[in-house]
C-alpha cells in the first residue's frame, strides 16, 4: 500500500463574495482506507482529428481508480473532447460526452473502469495531452 | 474576475522515486481567454436514497460551451459512496472523502448529471454531497 495525496482548490471571485475551497483526500482501494498502490503517467501526442481509445478498461485491473486528464496546449482554441464508453471497442462509438478539456484544463475524477475514456483533438496539429491513472 | 482551480498529487512511495503533480488552471469561456462568469456557487445536499437523483439538469443551450463541475463526498466513512452518471453512462463512485472536477458538455438536455447513494441504507446516515458549477451561458438552469 502506497500513500497518495490529491488536494483541490478553488479560488473564485465570479460572485460578490468571493468563493475559497479547498479539500484533500487520499487515494484509496474501492471503500477501504488501503491506498492505491499502483499509477501509470502517460504523454501522448495526437495528430488528427479522430478519436483515440485514450485508457482502456483493460488495462486497469481494479474497479475503482483515479483518473487525471490535462490538455498542456497554450492555444486557446484546440480542445479535447472526453467521452467515456463502450469498453474494448478499439475504435469507440456511442460513448457520452463528458466535457472539453480546454488550453491549460484539467480533469479529476473517479473511474470505474467498465468502459473506456476516449479524447477527440480538436485540430490535426499536434496536439498533446497528458494522463495519469491510480489504482 | 476569474476563477482557478488548482490539483495536487503528490506521493512519496507509490512509485521508487516521489511524485509531485500540481496544476494550476484559470477557468475559461469556449476556446477564448476570456473567463467563466457565473457560478451557481458552493451547495450542499445530503442524499438518503439509493434512488438516482439529478444534481445538475442539462442545459441544451450549454452545448458547445464551457462549464466545470466540482463535486465531493463528504462522509467520513470511507466505504459510503455515491455514484455519479452522466445521461445514462456511469463515470465513477466517489467514496467517503473523494472530490471530482471535470469538464460538462451539455450535449442534450439527457446529458444531466446524476448522483445516487447506492449502498445507503437506514442505519448508514446520510450521505452529504457538495458541489459547484461555474459556467458561461446565460440561461443556465438547475434543479438543485
Amino acid at each position: 500500500m502506497a500513500t497518495t495525496n490529491a488536494t483541490i482548490g478553488f479560488s473564485s471571485d465570479v460572485t460578490d463574495s468571493s468563493l475559497s475551497v479547498s479539500n484533500s483526500t487520499q487515494l484509496n482501494t474501492a471503500g477501504t482506507t488501503t491506498g492505491v498502490n499502483t499509477m501509470t503517467s502517460v504523454t501522448k501526442v495526437l495528430a488528427s482529428t479522430n478519436q483515440v481509445d485514450l485508457i482502456t478498461a483493460g488495462s486497469v485491473s481494479t474497479t475503482h481508480a483515479y483518473v487525471y486528464i490535462n490538455n498542456p496546449s497554450v492555444d486557446e482554441t484546440k480542445y479535447f473532447a472526453v467521452t467515456i464508453g463502450n469498453a474494448g471497442a478499439g475504435s469507440p462509438t456511442d460513448t457520452e460526452e463528458i466535457g472539453r478539456l480546454y488550453a491549460g484544463d484539467f480533469m479529476w475524477m473517479p473511474w470505474d473502469v467498465d468502459d473506456d475514456i476516449c479524447v477527440t483533438p480538436s485540430s490535426s496539429d499536434d496536439m498533446t495531452v497528458e494522463y495519469m491513472v491510480f489504482s | 474576475m476569474a476563477t482557478t482551480a488548482t490539483l495536487t498529487l503528490a506521493s512519496t512511495d507509490i512509485a521508487g522515486d516521489p511524485v509531485s503533480v500540481s496544476k494550476v488552471a484559470t477557468l475559461t469561456k469556449a476556446g477564448t481567454l476570456n473567463d467563466l462568469d457565473q457560478s451557481i456557487g458552493l451547495n450542499r445536499v445530503h442524499l438518503r436514497s439509493t434512488t438516482e437523483k439529478v444534481l445538475l439538469a442539462a442545459n441544451a443551450e450549454g452545448n458547445n460551451l464551457a462549464a466545470k463541475v466540482y463535486m465531493i463526498n463528504k462522509s467520513e466513512d470511507a466505504s459510503l459512496y455515491i455514484t455519479v452518471k452522466i445521461n445514462a453512462q456511469t463515470t465513477g463512485k466517489l467514496y467517503g472523502g473523494d472530490f471530482m472536477f471535470i469538464p460538462w458538455s451539455q450535449t442534450d438536455t439527457s446529458a444531466s448529471i446524476k448522483v445516487a447513494a447506492t449502498n445507503w441504507t437506514s442505519s448508514t446516515g446520510d450521505i452529504p454531497v457538495e458541489y459547484a458549477l461555474f459556467h458561461e451561458d446565460t440561461d443556465f438552469l438547475t434543479n438543485a
